[in-house]
């Protein structure tokens, strides 16, 4: 062994890691990890400290999101890696690719139930694509090639590469491989020419198609083709929550986004249409609503690079599995122009008799709905809008309008609260040129405000926009639906909160946090609105300045997401108040 | 409703550790129950061979074989009605 070119396993992960073209690390130290962090100052990439493991995950996976490169984060063994469960569950479902690196304790302990040893294998195997317990200081160049060709390559997701501290430390001169060979994983696959003749005759034959676009269309990069698609056979698109921006919205062939809480004119075109071109999608159930009534009269053909994702929940006539802009590309010259007058007039009635709208309910209280429109307003439709989850989420899904993939970041699979704030700041880290927007729920911005001081601190002109509406409002609003209006667990303020709480009513404040003085203290420009007719002057305020923002919205509290489908029900049970 | 029915899955799999771990729990995760399972090495002592009977109707163990497939250290899933 060349001595010369030995080095530590800890420095052989980082100098792979800048192999692998990383640009920001996220991450937390800890002792099992402090050979790594030890290097951390020399490399040649940027190390952003979260706050909270689970923080730092979202991160990495807002910064994957919104570029499309893997988001890199590191932790420590034992509480650090099963603080970074929830983070890989949320990427796993949603297919976001990141690497997350455990420190683990030497190998010669594990086992023992040493100082802060989890089974970080096994606790992260069932939300991961895949994961590593390093062996070797020898292992770990090899290891990172194939964890990042893993991450990428097929149906995106997270692996986990455990290290334990004696690799960390033995020495090693191996090092990084020029190209990946996995023995057992090939999942490119591309479409036969007989499937996409068989495509094309189906859509040429439609007199009623749809094409149903999800988060695999922003994924694959096929936004332009599916354009191309729709607009030479006149075929009406409706995306799912995943795939928002992966069609104009202001296209007139645009049902925007179907499902429970879509519009109208998607689901009962849906619901109508005698063909269904599912692109990128998995046929969630938040989307197919009763499943044995899902698009009753429609062929389905289903592209997609998941071959189980194929038939898996709805049967599909044609099932292809590939790359969605491999297809559409080579599909796109066997199309035939098509104008489908008839059933763009029947979308285009649905359109102006339910069109996405609201309405007030109390002339001085701000509805949630008036935040996005003059969020969407501000900063032109351009912003890259990261959303935490519940009823806020669905507003902001609804009533922006997007046009650019990978503009819209959100929880849509595991819907995570929580997410919203460490996302917003990771997809700032990759998207420096695009004005980053978290919208927040007031209970699930108390899950990770921490965070808030990593946007401060690297002077991310960041805005969080906190809609309080002092309540658990998507619970609420399925209580008030579904459970006799018995608000049990869903109300956050003092007044209203059930008796089984046990709070004294005459407590001198309604409602904890305050959220303009915890954004201070945390070092946040903060501003709070009441007021309908300051909505406007302060979000344009807000967004336009060059620090990390949070702005405060109180609202309506008693709004509630409409239209919707209830779960497991047909189109047909759709309810508009 | 289709009928659950056993059936009999040969996974060749890479020889390497927490493969086993991730195919048992990838099925029962699910809640399926294993019936029975047999793992053991093939002439090639980098690959092992694991037979697993599991019960269910066909269109659950299609969806197994699928996601078995999709792993990262599976090499080949074959499966018979038994
Ligand atoms: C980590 C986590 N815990 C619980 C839930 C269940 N849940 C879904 S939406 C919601 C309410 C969210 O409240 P808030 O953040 O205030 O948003 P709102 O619905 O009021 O807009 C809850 C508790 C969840 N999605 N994630
Ligand atoms: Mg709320």
């Amino acid at each position: 062994m060349n001595l010369k070119e030995t080095r530590t396993g800890a420095q052989a992960l980082v100098d792979s890691l800048a192999k692998a073209g990383v640009e920001v690390l996220f991450g937390y130290p800890g002792g099992q990890a402090l050979d790594i962090f030890n290097c951390l100052p020399d490399a040649k990439f940027r190390f952003v400290l979260g706050r909270h493991e689970q923080g730092c995950v979202h991160m990495a996976d807002g910064y994957a999101r919104a570029t499309g490169k893997p988001g890199v984060c590191l932790v420590t063994s034992g509480p650090g890696a099963t603080n970074t469960v929830t983070g890989l569950a949320t990427a796993n479902i949603d297919s976001v690719p990141l690497i997350v690196i455990t420190g683990q304790v030497p190998m010669a302990l594990i086992g023992t139930d040493a100082f802060q040893e989890a089974d970080t294998t096994g606790v992260t195997r069932a939300v991961s694509k895949h994961n590593f317990l390093v062996q070797s200081a020898d292992e770990i160049p090899e290891i990172v090639a194939q964890a990042f060709y893993i991450a990428t390559h097929g149906k995106p997701g997270p692996v986990v590469i455990d290290i334990p501290k004696n690799c960390q430390q033995a020495l090693t001169a191996a090092q990084y491989p020029e190209r990946v060979s996995l023995r057992a994983y090939h999942p490119e696959s591309s479409a036969t020419t007989a499937q996409i003749n068989r495509l094309a005759k189906m859509i040429n034959a439609a007199e009623r198609p749809v094409i149903y676009a999800g988060g695999g269309v922003v994924t694959s990069g096929a936004a332009k083709d599916v354009a191309s698609l729709a607009h030479k056979a006149q075929i009406p698109v409706a995306t799912t929550l995943m795939g928002l921006g992966g069609f104009d919205e202001h296209d007139p062939l645009s049902l925007r986004m179907a499902g429970m809480h879509g519009t109208p004119a998607a689901n009962w075109a849906m619901n109508e249409a005698d063909l269904i071109v599912a692109l990128g999608v998995r046929f969630s159930d938040r989307v197919t609503g009763k499943i044995s009534q899902y698009a009753p009269e429609a062929r389905i053909a289903h592209v997609d690079c998941d071959p189980a994702s194929i038939g898996k929940n709805v049967p599909v006539e044609l099932g292809i599995v590939a790359d969605v802009k491999d297809v559409l590309t080579t599909v796109g010259s066997r199309v035939k122009a098509a104008k489908h007058e008839k059933w763009l007039a029947k979308i285009d009635g649905w359109k102006k008799s339910h069109p996405v709208t609201w309405q007030a309910i109390h002339p001085n209280v701000i509805m949630p709905q008036a935040v996005m429109e003059a969020v969407d307003k501000a900063t032109e439709g351009r912003a890259v809008v990261v959303t935490d989850v519940g009823q806020h989420q669905m507003w902001a899904a609804q009533h922006f309008r997007y046009s650019i993939p990978r503009h819209f970041l959100t929880s849509g699979g595991m819907g995570t609260m929580g997410f919203g704030i460490p996302a917003a700041i990771g997809a700032a880290f990759g998207r420096p040129d695009h004005k980053t927007v978290a919208i927040c729920g007031d209970g699930g911005a108390q899950m990770t405000f921490e965070e808030l001081v990593v946007a401060v601190e690297h002077k991310l002109p960041v805005t969080f926009v906190v809609i309080n509406n002092g309540c658990l409002g998507m619970v609420r609003q399925w209580q008030e639906l579904f459970y006799g209006k018995n608000y049990s667990g869903s109300i956050l303020t003092v007044k209203g909160r059930p008796k089984n709480e046990h709070l004294d009513q005459d407590l001198d404040y309604d409602y904890l946090p305050d959220f303009v003085k915890m954004a201070e203290a945390h070092g946040a420009e903060a501003y709070r609105v009441i007021d309908p007719a300051k909505l406007d002057s302060t979000i344009r305020k807000a967004v336009r300045s060059n620090k990390t923002t949070l702005v405060e919205v109180i609202v309506e509290p008693r709004a509630n997401v409409y239209p919707m489908i209830p779960a497991g029900r047909p189109v047909s049970a759709m309810v508009f108040k | 409703m289709q009928k659950e029915q056993l059936h009999r899955l040969n996974c060749y799999v890479e020889n390497k550790p927490g493969v086993l771990a991730r195919i048992v729990g990838l099925i029962s995760g699910r809640g399926y129950n294993i019936q029975t399972l047999n793992v053991g090495p093939t002439e090639d002592g980098t690959v092992s061979r694991m037979k697993i009977d599991i019960l269910g109707t066909g269109k659950v163990v299609e969806q197994i074989i699928l996601q078995l497939r999709n792993q990262v250290n599976v090499i080949e899933v074959t499966s018979r009605r038994k």
